[in-house]
């Protein structure tokens, strides 16, 4: 028989763990069961055929948008955590108490506003005819085509992930011991060795998650690939919207939803992995 | 002594409005074990700091082994600092973070191990090199930190309270590793302290601070047989302040008057001893001060009795366990205090 204590515990992680069974493990199984049915005449049957994965997986388009996809998302994650670093060493090290608080408000302000309104409104800055490329002019440059390229979708990824990374690489930065940095510089550390042998190693935990973070938003997202990048290449979170308009495809998008899942476990296993790792000898 | 590797002249730190350090000044020999005591707030830590560069003066200037020390940088410096919270690395394991020092100063790495080694064994450390610095034990962890301070064999280490946060017997085995090390080395310890103990028990000289000024140095029998002022014989304790009016070689404390030979005229403090106050309890031919007892407390290598004097000030005696078994104090009883006029001594500072 259970305790007391024991009780009190599942009671208190009930909550949880209905939400994370009704809306994750439950949709997931299903779209993993999704990808196994037939569809004909527009119409899903239960099924358990393996035509949809054998269809995706042998497709070169397919392929092609996972790379691209992989690809972006792995630089707006490099990009977005080295945009972000020495905005977060400023907050970190540089500034006041009251000064790091006010930024990470500021900081979360941009998520007050719709990530669609935030994109549209990049959309009239990187136009053909747009302020920035007006700006340029004047210097006798451009106009540069800015829209429905992989600069607009990486503008857009920037725009969703950037503010979090910074909080994120903030506050692993702020939570770094003074005194390890101090003992650094009394052990002969200069600034530079000082920020590659201690601060980041110190603060990896956080630096890590913010670009997982960046990875994974950006990997999933759809409005900057289609709004800012023009949709072509297709991204995966493209494709699968292309897939479920022709011919109610469902089953064939369920296997590009299952790719994308299980690249993000990955993913996000490994980074846990190295963030937490041990290094030892 | 030869020239002092360390030399402050009117060194002062203000932050502000505020001034942590008011001016002081200081030589420090080489090979000496120095300590600088006083209670928190008194600008030990920061003096500490700004040999190693983690500060630097806003008046005066730090010298060290002959060279002005004020603008060179932290980095610059070889004046390895103990931390109170170690601050050893926790992404580093022991033998790297002994390494550390080296490693930054571009030491070869064959030349690196080597020292490494040397230090892991020195201070027994070998057997937890590749160890997590969680996973020792707080003596260890000290251990660790001391080796990587001397890996790049300085000639002076700082050490700022570096045994508060341990057990009190770990404290004394930590003191005796420490004046061992102090003394094979023969380089130069800065040792801040609030404990008198710790700094009376392994220093050669004693800085005792407050309020931003040193207010006395000396080694630590003097500072506690002959404190310069009212602030030190406090700080030290186990003593009796008493004040009164010197004339004709007798001071009048008031209740009593007692010789005090070869002082000058004038109103004086003197301080007694607890371990050179006697106690009896019939009244004695010589003057005493009549006091109550109050309590008594177990020191170790004695005790210290507690009375209430003629004004209600706290005198202390401190006597052996027999002579207390003997005199079986209550309470309350009435005890005649003396000592002998060459045990008291004169405060001549200010305090």
């Amino acid at each position: 028989m259970p305790s007391r204590t024991d009780v009190y515990k599942y009671v208190w992680r009930l909550p949880l763990i209905l939400w994370q069974g009704l809306f994750f493990v439950v949709p997931l199984l299903l779209m993993v069961a999704m990808s196994f049915w037939l569809v004909r005449n527009y119409r899903m049957t239960p099924d358990f055929i393996f035509d949809n994965w054998e269809r995706m997986l042998t497709r070169g388009y397919v392929w092609n948008a996972y790379e691209v996809t992989f690809l972006r998302a792995t630089v707006a994650a490099a990009l977005a955590s080295l945009i972000a670093f020495p905005a977060s060493f400023a907050l970190a090290f540089r500034v006041s108490e009251t000064t790091r608080r006010w930024a990470i408000f500021f900081l979360i302000v941009p998520f007050f506003t719709s990530y669609l309104v935030r994109v549209y409104a990049w959309q009239v800055l990187l136009a053909e005819s747009g302020p920035i490329n007006a700006v340029l002019g004047f210097a006798g440059l451009g106009p540069f085509t800015m829209l429905n390229s992989g600069f607009g979708a990486m503008v857009g990824y920037m725009t969703l992930v950037l503010p979090l990374v910074v909080i994120l690489q903030t506050f692993s930065l702020a939570a770094i011991d003074k005194n390890l940095i101090e003992a650094a510089a009394n052990l002969g550390a200069g600034a530079a060795q000082r920020l590659f042998n201690v601060i980041i190693p110190a603060a990896k935990v956080g630096l890590i998650l913010g670009a997982v973070f960046a990875f994974i938003l950006s990997f999933g997202d759809f409005v900057s690939p289609f709004y800012l990048g023009g949709s072509k290449p297709p991204t995966l979170s493209i494709l699968i919207i292309d897939t479920t308009k022709s011919g109610q495809q469902w089953p064939r998008a369920a296997v590009v939803a299952v790719m994308m899942i299980v690249t993000l476990f990955v993913v996000a296993f490994a980074a846990v992995g190295a963030a937490y790792g041990r290094r030892n000898g | 002594m030869t020239a002092p590797l360390v030399r402050l002249e009117g060194v002062k730190k203000s932050y502000g409005d505020s001034v942590a350090v008011k001016g002081i000044d200081l030589a420090i020999g080489r090979g000496e074990f120095i300590a600088i005591m006083g209670p928190s707030g008194c600008g030990k830590t920061t003096t500490l700091r700004m040999l190693a560069g983690l500060e630097t003066p806003t008046e005066g200037t730090v010298t060290i082994d002959g060279k002005v020390m004020n603008d060179v940088p932290v980095h610059a410096r070889d004046t390895p600092l103990v931390w109170q919270s170690l601050a050893l690395f926790p992404f580093l394991n022991v033998a790297q973070n002994v390494e550390f020092g080296l490693k930054m100063r571009g030491v070869p790495a064959k030349e690196r191990r080597q020292k490494v080694a040397t230090w892991l064994d020195r201070l027994g450390l070998s057997d937890f090199a590749r160890r997590r610095v969680d996973q020792l034990s707080g003596g260890q962890r000290q251990r660790v930190a001391l080796a990587r301070s001397l890996v790049t064999e300085p000639p002076i280490l700082l050490l700022d309270e570096p045994l508060s946060a341990l057990d009190a017997h770990l404290v004394i085995r930590m003191q005796g590793v420490l004046t061992k090390l102090q003394r094979e080395l023969g380089i130069t310890f800065v040792y801040v302290t609030h404990s008198q103990s710790e700094a009376f028990a392994m220093a050669d000289r004693v800085v005792i601070m407050g309020h931003g000024e040193i207010a006395q140095i000396g080694r630590p029998r003097e500072i506690f047989r002959a404190p310069r002022n009212r602030f030190v014989a406090e700080f030290v304790g186990r003593n009796n302040i008493l004040s009164g009016t010197v004339s004709g070689g007798a001071i009048d404390l008031g209740p009593i008057t007692v010789p005090l030979p070869g002082a000058a005229d004038g109103p004086a403090e003197i301080v007694v001893a607890a371990d050179r106050m006697k106690i009896s309890r019939e009244a004695p031919a010589a003057p005493a001060l009549a006091a109550d007892f109050v309590s008594e407390e177990f020191a170790g290598t004695g005790i210290i009795c507690y009375f209430e004097g003629p004004g209600g000030e706290e005198l202390k005696a401190q006597v052996s366990e027999d002579e207390l078994e003997a005199l079986d104090p209550a309470p309350g009883a009435r005890f005649y205090l003396t000592w002998a006029p060459e045990s008291a001594h004169v405060m001549t500072g200010q305090s």
